[in-house]
């Protein structure tokens, strides 16, 4: 059965099983690439993206649970990598290998929308869900920071 | 279906950046072919500037080294260049043993010579070239942001102008390099030259791959390591578009990989039985453990006679150690796109081991080197387990069967945890005997355990020596004298692999953990017992200075269940030491505070180490205290994350990092910022607890 949702603002059908993981809908139906797989299990947080604003594990979630929501991935973020969030990243120069950076940024996106200034607890309690391997956490933290200061100086 | 496709989608529906050589129009050209001026170093018609590396980015931050390396050199601006990976191994991309790997930490300090030098030739001859044409001594002449530039007469040549010329004159033997006191971006912490693509979604991974016409595979491989395939029934997965065997199991293709895994997983499959069905760790342990006490083992390093004189001494210590087997779990699982035909194979990898990919093509397709091509993607990380081809062949396989087209292969973490290919399980009995005069009068280290480098066919293993069982502890500098490495062989069920920091990790554990132990006997302080020892060596008293002035060694701690341990590893050509604060908590260790020193002599970028030893830390924090895998009925016990807890950001310590240079030799980076970890955090559980763990991880001991 199709599936209608809004992706990125902008409608998008997809006709797939509607039991399909919402993540797979996005990387091989749709061709958005940006949202990975890591584990299928909604353990390591790769995969997230906003549903209705609200980070969600794409990986466990079927696509007929979005119908009629709105998902926004990392390439709907912006259109030159000026959101506040992907500047911050870029000046703390965060990634590594960069696999689970998808992830991290839309969780912190989420945060920050949410919480515009958060202390290091909010960061831990929003941020614990996405695993990187390579260990760039103290600079995903630096650069949660500095988002929140970019925001606040508007 | 209604798809909108973005531009970047767009752009990688059609051919990605990595896959297509990448050239730049709507500039005025001179000429409209790019110039392959070296074997690393390409000149595109507008000028940008293409090196062609032998070494992957997998996160270490290499690319953005060979690329100051050659900024500086040529004189062009680091955002003018860009970095592909060689398509198909060869001299000018392999390393000392013959293999074009992106292993063993070598990715700048192997390569920052050959690099310098090729971009010193192409400066030379784009110099030639523009003296000519103006008919000027070439002395007169120097190199600014992208142009040759005449400064007597103000005149200015883009390089893009001069490539035509220049690709036709000789390449100089010894060209002259610029001054140090020129370079803008070598030892200075540039930013990355992969952000921008890794922040928005855009950079490439094998994963990400799209070909024209392209299907998707999932595999189902033997859950017993090494078992061979009894039988497939095919119709037991309707729908897929073939069933492929492969050694250890089956590639089921289908038209999405969601699809295909469904089908996988749901596939009639039976497996023939190995001799360790039944195997579990507990056996493994046993079998290892009494290889510590055999009497005699091949010697790897045997300098005067140890073992009589430890049998001989009044004040002997001894301990025994053990490590598990660990996986690398990369955030980006297994996987490779191949398209086969019978003149010709091209696989999309995110490969860190392309002759060992090069060899596994050529033995499943039978083509020669010349018709094979590794187009080589960014790395979701690899920590070593990226260096083998077994993706390429099911990949290859499953092409094949689907008439030629392309296929793209993609393992499950399930897949990834549980097929093996893992750090080496080991055991370790040390013992030393201490002189009058407090120091280490002989020692001897007995490991048991699988030998890994046995398991490839490139490593010759000389006198016993294998660098892949024996780092370390075949050059510890604690003894002078006597002192005997040997190692009592035990074969184990599942594929050994490298890993960051293979051997040097494990037997850093084993050594620095025993260190602790016998200047505990010595009744000396541990920091200055290692410094007793290692007063000869100036990069180890440098590093070992540094932890113990930053950490302020010695001074009160918090409270009573704290404790401060440190371990100094040299490893891959550096020294790095590290001092680790941890609280007990509930009887389990937390790790508060990591300091670390480290010197690789010059820091090409100083922020890529920084955060490669930050990394390091965080890295071996989760073996260190919990991660492992385990073997029960000849197959691993864990799967997935939730079975194989790396850290995550709450759990990790404040990490204090000291880059120190004192002027060694340039040394490697990605990996020696991790073995000292574990055996701080466990020289610190001793000093909290008054309690030795020897066996890791630390957490379960």
């Amino acid at each position: 059965m199709a599936t209608n949702f809004r992706l990125n603002d902008t409608a998008v059908t997809s006709t797939v099983d509607d039991d399909t993981p919402l993540l797979w809908v996005l990387r091989d139906e749709l061709g958005l690439t940006g949202t990975k797989y890591g584990c299928g299990i909604a353990q390591c947080g790769a995969c997230t993206v906003l549903v209705d604003g609200a980070p969600a594990p794409s990986c466990s979630l079927p696509v007929n649970a979005v119908a009629g929501q709105t998902v926004q991935t990392i390439e709907g973020l912006s259109e030159n990598r000026n959101h506040p969030v992907q500047l911050a990243w870029a000046e703390v120069d965060v990634p590594q290998c960069g696999y689970c950076q998808s992830g991290q940024i839309m969780t912190a996106v989420a945060l920050l929308a949410d919480t515009p200034q958060p202390s290091d607890e909010d960061i831990d309690a929003a941020m614990s869900g996405v695993l990187c391997r390579c260990g760039t956490y103290p600079r995903i933290r630096a650069a949660i920071k500095r988002a929140a200061a970019l925001s606040r100086e508007g | 279906m209604t798809v909108t496709l973005n531009r970047r989608s767009f752009l990688a529906a059609t051919g990605a950046a990595l896959v297509i050589p990448f050239t730049v129009s709507g500039v005025a050209k001179a000429t409209a072919n790019p110039a392959t001026l070296t074997a690393y170093l390409r000149i595109e018609p507008d000028g940008a500037v293409t090196i062609i590396s032998p070494v992957s980015e997998m996160g270490q931050g290499t690319h953005t080294g060979h690329a100051a390396i050659i900024a500086d050199e040529l004189g062009v601006d680091i955002a003018h260049v860009r970095v592909t990976v060689a398509q198909q191994p060869g001299p000018a991309y392999r390393l000392r043993f013959g293999q074009m790997r992106s292993v063993g930490s070598f990715g700048i300090r192997a390569w920052i010579d050959p690099l310098r030098k090729s971009a010193a030739q192409a400066r030379t001859v784009l110099t030639e070239a523009a003296a000519e044409q103006w008919g000027v001594d070439k002395a007169a002449l120097t190199v600014e942001n992208g142009a040759v530039v005449h400064a007597a007469s103000g005149r200015r040549l883009p390089f893009e102008r001069l490539i035509e010329d220049a690709a036709k004159r000789p390449l100089p033997e010894e060209p002259t390099l610029r001054a140090a006191d020129t370079r803008r971006y070598v030892g200075k912490a540039v930013s990355r030259i992969d952000t921008a693509a890794k922040i928005d979604g855009s950079a490439e991974y094998g994963i990400d791959v799209k070909l024209p016409n392209m299907l998707h595979g999932a595999v189902r491989l033997s859950p017993v390591f090494g078992a061979e395939v009894d039988s497939i029934d095919p119709a037991s997965a309707p729908g897929a578009v073939a069933v492929a065997q492969v050694p250890g199991g089956a590639v089921v293709v289908a038209e999405s990989w969601w699809k295909a895994k469904q089908l996988a997983d749901g596939l009639s499959i039976r497996w023939k039985p190995t001799p360790h069905d039944k195997m579990s760790s507990a056996d493994l342990s046993k079998a290892m453990r009494a290889g510590l006490g055999v009497v005699s083992a091949p010697a790897a390093v045997s300098r005067g006679d140890a073992v009589a004189r430890l049998n001989a001494a009044d004040r002997v210590v001894e301990a025994d150690y053990e490590v598990p087997f660990l996986t690398h779990v990369s955030m980006e699982p297994i996987t490779c796109a191949a398209q086969v035909s019978d003149s010709r194979c091209d696989v999309w990898m995110s490969t860190q081991g392309h002759d060992v990919v090069l060899d596994a093509l050529k033995k499943a397709t039978g083509l020669a080197g010349e018709s094979i091509y590794i187009h080589t993607t960014y790395l979701g990380g690899g920590f070593g387990r990226k260096t083998h081809g077994e993706v390429a062949e099911q990949a290859v396989i499953a092409s094949r069967a689907v008439g030629g087209r392309p296929v793209k292969v993609v393992w499950s973490r399930e897949d990834d945890v549980q097929q093996g290919q893992y750090r080496p399980v080991m055991t370790a009995r040390m013992r030393a005997s201490l002189g009058s005069n407090g120091r280490i009068a002989a020692m001897h280290a007995r490991l048991s355990g699988p030998m890994m480098g046995k398991e490839y066919e490139h490593v010759t293993i000389r006198d016993n020596f294998d660098f892949f069982s024996h780092a370390v502890l075949g050059n510890q500098r604690y003894v002078a004298g006597d002192y005997r490495l040997d190692h009592h062989e035990v074969d184990v069920p599942p594929s050994t692999c490298p890993w960051r920091a293979v051997s040097s990790s494990q037997n850093g554990f084993f050594l620095e953990a025993f260190i602790d132990e016998v200047a505990q006997a010595a009744g000396q302080d541990p920091l200055a017992f290692r410094k007793a020892h290692l007063a000869d060596h100036k990069s180890h008293m440098a590093v070992l200075e540094a932890v113990e002035r930053r950490s302020g060694w010695g001074s009160p701690l918090p409270g009573p269940n704290w404790g401060r341990g440190v371990a100094i590893v040299e490893s891959y050509g550096s020294r790095c030491a590290q001092v680790a604060e941890v609280e007990m908590v509930d009887g389990n260790p937390v790790v508060r505070r990591v300091f670390v020193a480290f010197d690789c002599g010059e820091a090409v970028n100083p922020g890529q180490v920084e955060a490669q030893m930050t990394g390091s830390v965080i890295d071996a924090l989760g073996p260190a205290l919990r991660c492992q895998i385990t073997l029960k009925d000849g197959r691993s016990e864990q799967s997935n994350f939730d079975g194989y807890p790396i850290l995550r950001i709450d759990e990790v310590p404040e990490i204090d990092v000291e880059i120190v240079n004192t002027g060694a030799p340039i040394g490697g980076v990605g990996e020696p910022g991790l073995p000292p970890t574990a055996p701080a955090v466990a020289n610190a559980i001793f000093a909290a607890t008054g309690k030795r763990r020897r066996k890791m991880p630390l957490e379960t001991a």
